[in-house]
């Protein structure tokens, strides 16, 4: 593992060296009295509200001497050796890129408090420790960071009750309340419960009167069965996961490129199979995550699985949001950790650190997306597909060749432009880089983006006193009239001591000393230049005598220097980014023109050749890792400590969160799906309690912090859990398991004493009755049609055309950009992140909808032509067909004499039409008891 | 997470509802209801027995309940409308002595306005001729001259000023609005969005509710479109007459009672029964509300001519019908976006806006709706002083100072608050950050920023996420 703690305890050992320096000395009265009345009030009035108990910006509190000792998560902000280096004296004097407080310098008194305060050690009265100590130890008692146990079953009072282990628990507690369960549901109820519950349709009137009439002492069992056999089954419940993998057919709003994705219905289509096939829920995790790495075999479908970390939004090409969506994806819908909190500070409430996030940040930054996705399945052997291929490997070549040139023109034109990039970094000196700015310039300008790898390189150099650049930031601070002398002396000043300055550095300014900046910047341009021309030399000369190129250069001096060009960061050495985010690195209109132009070729051609054969929207490894630091304040432009790939740190007991292998992609799925990993199975079978309750165990499912509600039935929880892993991480044997258990089949009814002592029903004294949602309600006004099309997967449709498509609204086309009013209408949720649960509220655009959609029209046409409807000529015994149909029971006498008055003595098909639309208008139609 | 409308959780059982209303579910008891729901407030659900759109109460005593955003999308030149800079034209064609800012392209020279600038009203206020008739209102403007944003780009400066955040997906300033307040009029929507001929840059993100309910939303409406049926999606039914669907509805009405009868009285059946009557009512009113076919010939006048002013009449519509939060655009795409030929530019788009905005402001303050509305008029950013290259005749996106005003609502009036440095470039004195304008909108209408929160993905989120001081000085 080593290396994350060892990272760790090199910051903790580096720390106590400083205490120890400044020893815990008693504080005289004199120093006592200068702290009480001259510093103290200071950082309590303007430091503490972001530096004190409450809050921690970047780490640091204020509030103590060890606390002020301790520093913050860039590392220590007083210097033992040098106390007037120290960083919180450079913030205070607006010296630097950090400037505090941030909405006005402190007074001249003040700064000169503190500066004295800091030279003498900081004497702190009292006790050296905080006040208030952060309690960092609750999350070892929250009960979702628990070991999955295996509880007993509890002792309930009316054993003839239960069927199952689950009613158990739920009976133990409603006894513990008071309560007694509900009266087993009848049959028709049970039969349109399960049906739609499983397969989110209604059951035809054949096959309730099957089930009504199966003497069969496990009827229901072969009911339940037979659902989960059902194709439609796979249909129904990939869209429940779908919410969790904010599936979408676009990309959201991007400016540049092709907005959809055209393969985006691969991943539904695998969503779907996987869950017909009964996939052990472990192995789809781990598809999902990593299927590129597993060997697969013959079947390469598996590799479509990969959309749910790559069918996310695009946020206009910025990878650190892109990033930052994956991790979000990843960790809440697998684990219901809210990891992106991380991404600015430590989580606030978790035990999740900027490290443990950007541990994971460098796992997706390791992985890369191809231009060109691999296809799945094997290309069809016609001449089609050869002219295809043919026309495709003309057009990615002219891409590529593209890509190098510009790139290779702007690392070349990086190296001879040091100079100009010195002082265009040089002018930005005191501001903090920023990577959001979408700059435009003209050909031939400095591009911004190298700009700013030469401004962090510089910060970076000046951080670590590298001796190459000591005399360049010396002079850096020098007012321009005097800079000729001052620069003179600095130069002679850093001569006494090799240590301080790089010879080469030295041998070019001594003789003359520099008389302005950009004077100084091309003199260090010249010495880099120089090293690089011998470099350049040294490689020729390899290649001639067909002899390795050499890896460095023969002289350690020269060496250190060819690292300003080459080495790991260097600032021209920009690695080339793949797909639209190649842009970043063409600023001027032109380049940016012929290459959106060669890489829309490409894409299009991929994907809307009439033959093109689909692809899956994978992730693969990168050529080069990516070596991840921890971004201060979420910000790229300031990384701090570097943290290696590895799982979050708490939830591994054992020395092996250090990811080893290429990205740690595979790692990271293998350790989500750990049996030892208290959230993932917990997570999983609360999501799938949730869709067969209407309400979950643990009432936020992609949230089991700290801050979570605490679940309703803890034990039975756990107990789930632990069967689902013993199954083998069956879903199909999940959804049997509850749906057997006689508090699945409870009666919905209220009752007096269940809603006076529990009114939302948490401990399920009743079955929840619920509204169908969006897909199942279109699903089922399509399935009374009879018309429902059964063809599983394929591209996906656009529901709202006409004539209208009988396919089943899972293979609706998902527009993230711009979800249409009629899903948002009915609480789809929002494909921009993923969705924990759904909303379901009642508004009048539903009813709107129902009363004047044309679909609901077409719909209500298709009904009353049905053979089995049209060809019945007595109206009573047409209006008790309609019920069946729709409502899988005959009409009361009511209802027949409430029809009868609406259709009046002779119906004409007008009215007909009405009275149905009428009944797709009711409660029954859309709520399920 | 709030559950909307509590599907699973009876919350209100008929016998309830009952109680409360007497006989059956009139419109008489159903706005008792609502006014009970009010009291109750936001805290526990944010939804009431209409859904989630119920009108709730705000933290304190709020000095505005709707509001007005005039989104002059591209961004409007602060320097040749609210903000006069004498300096400018002095030093016209000269370099900027300090340098220039860096903004999204190149710039060269300073530019003064072409428009003359005058003093207007009581408080003698300087207004640039583009918005002359706008001017005669001054005195119940307050001016922000000090704005200032993030980036000089047009996405995360729309994002950041209507959403608070410039890159991640979060709920628009009018979603929170809705989901704070609800709305008074269940018949029309809460959040109405209305931009001439298509969508602007970003589109729909501007108006999302991201992870807030749907029903928070902004309903978007071509305002180009003028059959007024075709404003609102499914708002009329082609085939069946309103007397047909009245029918169907008290035969759904009586099937659904003997449904509910049978189930104990489910608040949810309840809901959704009279989610059917309000729709059936919203077929009218809201094509009612969107006629202005209805207004006087003077009063249509008044406003004068183009989709611009049709839409600002349709807005104090919606507003006398109690519609939460309006937002109106220029136009789609980006049309204050004046790299080059600004002064054409602009005085063709300010003649669009300047005669409506006055005919606007007046006509609420005459209806007494002007003091409970808050109107914002502004931009994602303003313009350089200095003219952008090669052209010279046009300014490049600055977001280091612009203006935005505010009226009505508890604003303070005839008031010009901060300043941007002589030329115009960045906000000088107290400077206001769009997170600022933000707190200082919520408090008009009774809250507390920091506590209109949402719970999602494990923190509480909120409009001006960790950031925004209100402006007392704003509030009258």
């Amino acid at each position: 593992m080593p290396a994350l703690r060892a990272v760790i305890f090199g910051f903790f050992a580096c720390l106590s060296a400083i205490s120890v320096t400044y020893g815990d000395e008693k504080v005289s009265p004199a120093d006592a009295e200068f702290f009480e009345k001259r510093v103290r009030p200071v950082l309590a009035e303007k430091c503490y509200s972001c530096h004190g108990a409450e809050k921690q910006e970047l780490g640091i509190r204020l509030d103590s001497r060890d606390a002020v000792i301790t520093g913050g998560d860039a590392g220590p902000i007083v210097d033992s050796e040098a106390p007037s280096e120290s960083p919180l004296l450079a913030a205070i004097g607006y010296a630097g890129d950090v400037q505090m407080p941030p909405d006005g310098q402190l007074s001249a008194d003040e700064i000169a408090a503190l500066t004295r305060w800091v030279k003498i050690g900081m004497p702190w009265p009292g006790s050296s420790t905080p006040s208030v100590e952060k309690n960092h130890d609750a999350y070892k008692q929250h009960w979702a960071f628990q070991p999955i146990t295996d509880p007993p079953l509890p002792e309930v009072q009316d054993a003839e009750w239960s069927r199952t282990s689950i009613d158990r628990f739920i009976l133990a507690r409603l006894e513990q309340a008071g309560l007694t369960p509900a009266p087993e549901a009848d049959r028709k109820t049970l039969i349109r419960r399960a049906t739609f519950d499983l397969i989110g349709l209604p059951p035809t009137p054949a096959e309730v009167t099957a089930f009504e009439n199966d003497p069969s002492p496990d009827a229901y069992e072969k009911l339940i069965d037979r659902l989960l056999a059902s194709p439609r089954y796979g249909e129904r419940w990939a869209r429940h996961w779908l919410d969790v993998a904010r599936y979408a057919d676009n990309k959201g709003y991007i400016f540049f490129g092709d907005k959809k994705y055209h393969w985006a219905y691969t991943y539904r289509d695998y969503v779907i199979r996987a869950l017909n096939d009964d996939l052990p829920y472990d192995r789809f995790v781990v598809e999902q995550l990593a299927a590129d790495q597993l060997d697969l075999g013959e079947d390469k479908r598996p590799l479509t699985a990969m959309g749910y970390l790559t069918l996310g939004a695009q946020f206009s090409g910025n990878i650190h949001d892109i990033i930052d969506d994956r991790i979000d994806v990843v960790t809440r819908g697998l684990m219901g950790l809210t990891v992106s909190c991380a991404r600015c500070h430590n989580h606030k409430f978790d035990p999740i650190s900027a490290a443990d996030y950007y541990g994971l940040y460098g796992v997706f930054r390791s992985s890369t997306e191809p231009t060109i996705p691999p296809m799945f399945e094997a290309p069809p052997d016609t001449e089609e597909h050869r002219k295809f291929a043919a026309e495709l490997a003309v057009k990615q070549q002219k891409l590529d060749a593209f890509v190098t040139e510009k790139h290779t023109a702007l690392v070349t034109s990086a190296r001879k432009r040091a100079a100009e990039y010195l002082m265009a970094a040089h002018a930005k000196r005191n501001q903090p880089p920023t990577e959001d700015f979408m700059l435009l310039v003209e050909e031939g300008d400095l591009n911004p983006t190298m700009i700013q790898r030469w401004q962090s390189y510089l910060m970076r150099a000046r951080k670590s006193h590298d001796p190459i650049w000591s005399i360049w930031h010396a002079c850096a601070e020098i007012p321009a009239d005097e800079f000729a002398a001052t620069a003179a002396a600095i130069v002679e000043q850093h001569a006494t001591d090799p240590a301080q300055a790089h010879p080469a550095v030295l041998e070019a300014l001594r003789a003359a000393p520099p008389t302005s900046m950009s004077e100084l910047a091309e003199r260090y341009s010249n010495v880099l230049n120089q090293v690089d021309d011998k470099w350049t030399a040294l490689l020729q000369q390899a290649t001639e005598a067909k002899q390795p190129p050499p890896t460095e250069l023969p002289d350690e001096s020269d060496e250190v220097l060819r690292l300003v060009f080459y080495g790991s960061q260097a600032p021209p050495d920009v690695p080339v980014r793949t797909g639209w985010g190649f842009l970043t690195l063409l600023p001027d209109r032109p380049a940016q023109a012929k290459y959106k132009k060669l890489l829309g070729e490409v894409e299009k051609h991929i994907a809307e050749t009439a033959g093109a054969p689909p692809r899956a929207m994978v992730l693969l490894d990168a050529e080069e890792m990516y070596a991840p630091k921890v971004f201060l304040r979420g910000n790229p432009n300031r990384p701090g400590n570097g943290v290696p790939r590895h799982f979050p740190e708490f939830l591994t007991h054992e020395d092996d969160q250090v990811f080893q292998s290429g990205s740690g992609r595979l790692e990271l799925a293998q350790a989500i799906v750990d049996p030892a990993n208290p959230l993932t199975a917990r997570v999983l079978v609360n999501r799938v309690w949730l869709n067969h309750f209407g309400s979950a165990l643990v009432a936020t499912p992609s949230d089991f912090g700290l801050r979570s509600e605490l679940p309703t039935h803890p034990a039975l929880l756990d107990h789930l859990a632990s069967e689902f892993m013993r199954d083998g991480w069956s879903l199909k044997r999940l959804h049997r398991r509850i749906m057997l258990s006689a508090v699945y089949r409870q009666q919905s009814h209220a009752r007096d004493d269940g809603v006076a002592v529990d009114p939302r029903n948490r401990l399920l004294w009743r079955m929840n009755r619920r509204r169908l949602d969006f897909e199942s309600m279109r699903d089922s006004l399509l399935a009374v049609t009879g018309e429902l099309e059964q063809t599983l997967g394929g591209p996906a449709v656009d529901i709202e055309k006409t004539p209208f498509t009988p396919r089943r609204t899972i293979y609706a086309f998902v527009d993230r950009m711009d979800l249409p009013e009629l899903f948002r209408a009915f609480d789809f949720p929002d494909p921009a992140a993923t969705s924990p649960q759904r909303d379901a509220t009642t508004i009048a655009p539903q009813a709107l909808y129902l009363m004047n959609h044309k679909f609901v029209d077409e719909v209500v046409l298709r009904i009353a032509a049905r053979p089995d409807v049209a060809d019945v000529a007595d109206a009573s015994l047409r209006i008790d067909r309609l019920h069946k149909i729709l409502f899988s029971r005959a009409p009361t006498e009511l209802e027949l004499e409430l029809a009868g008055a609406f259709l009046g003595a002779e119906p004409s098909q007008q009215q007909w039409q009405e009275y149905i639309q009428a009944l797709l208008m009711t409660n029954e139609f859309l709520f399920v008891d | 997470m709030p559950n909307y409308n509590g599907p699973w959780n009876p919350g209100m059982s008929r016998r309830e509802l009952l109680a409360r209303s007497g006989t059956g579910l009139g419109m008489l008891a159903l706005s008792n209801l609502l006014r009970e729901e009010g009291q109750l407030g936001a805290a526990e659900s944010g939804a009431g027995p209409l859904g989630p759109l119920s009108p709730k109460q705000p933290h304190f005593a709020p000095r505005a309940k709707q509001v007005v955003h005039l989104f002059m999308n591209g961004g409007p030149s602060h320097i040749d409308t609210f903000d006069p800079k004498p300096e400018l034209k002095r030093l016209h064609g000269q370099p900027l002595p300090m340098g220039n800012l860096r903004t999204e392209r190149k710039t060269g020279a300073l530019m003064g306005s072409p428009f003359q600038f005058q003093k207007y009203g009581e408080s003698g206020i300087e207004v640039s001729e583009l918005f002359s008739q706008t001017a005669q209102c001054i005195d119940d403007i307050a001016v922000i001259r000090s704005m200032h944003a993030d980036v000089p780009n047009h996405e995360p400066s729309l994002m950041l000023m209507n959403c608070g955040e410039g890159r991640l997906p979060r709920p628009s300033m009018g979603a929170w609005v809705t989901y704070g307040l609800g709305s008074e009029n269940q018949n029309l929507p809460g959040f109405v969005v209305m931009c001439p001929g298509g969508y602007p840059i970003v589109a729909t993100r501007n108006w999302r509710s991201a992870f807030l309910p749907g029903a928070f939303q902004g309903t978007y409406i071509n305002s180009q479109q003028k059959q007024v049926d075709k404003l609102i999606a499914n708002i009329k039914n082609e085939d069946l007459t309103l007397d047909v669907q009245r029918r169907q509805l008290d035969l759904v009405r009586r099937l659904n009672e003997k449904h509910a009868d049978d189930r104990e009285r489910d608040a949810q059946l309840e809901t959704r029964i009279q989610s059917f009557e309000l729709a059936y009512r919203m077929q009218s009113e809201a094509t009612d509300a969107f006629d202005i076919s209805q207004e006087t010939k003077e009063m249509q006048e008044r406003y004068g001519t183009g989709d611009v002013a049709r839409q600002l009449l349709i807005t104090r519509r919606l507003l006398e019908r109690g519609v939460r939060f309006v937002q109106l655009w220029s136009g789609a795409g980006q049309p204050w976006d004046n790299h080059s030929d600004l002064e054409k530019q602009h005085r063709k788009l300010s003649g669009d806006w300047d005669r409506p905005i006055a005919a606007f402001l007046t006509d609420l303050k005459q209806r007494g709706l002007l003091d409970s509305t808050l109107v914002l008029w502004g931009g994602e950013f303003g313009r350089t002083p200095v003219a952008e290259l090669p052209q010279l005749n046009g300014r490049d996106h600055n977001h280091y100072g612009f203006t935005c005003w505010l009226a009505g609502g508890g604003i303070r009036g005839g008031y010009v608050h901060g300043a941007t440095d002589e030329f115009g470039f960045a906000a000088a004195e107290k400077p206001v950050h769009v997170h600022d304008l933000h707190a200082t909108m919520l408090h008009l209408l009774g809250f507390d920023h920091e506590q209109l929160t949402y719970r999602y993905a494990g923190r509480d989120f909120r409009l001006t996420d960790v950031h925004g001081h209100v402006i007392p000085e704003l509030i009258a």
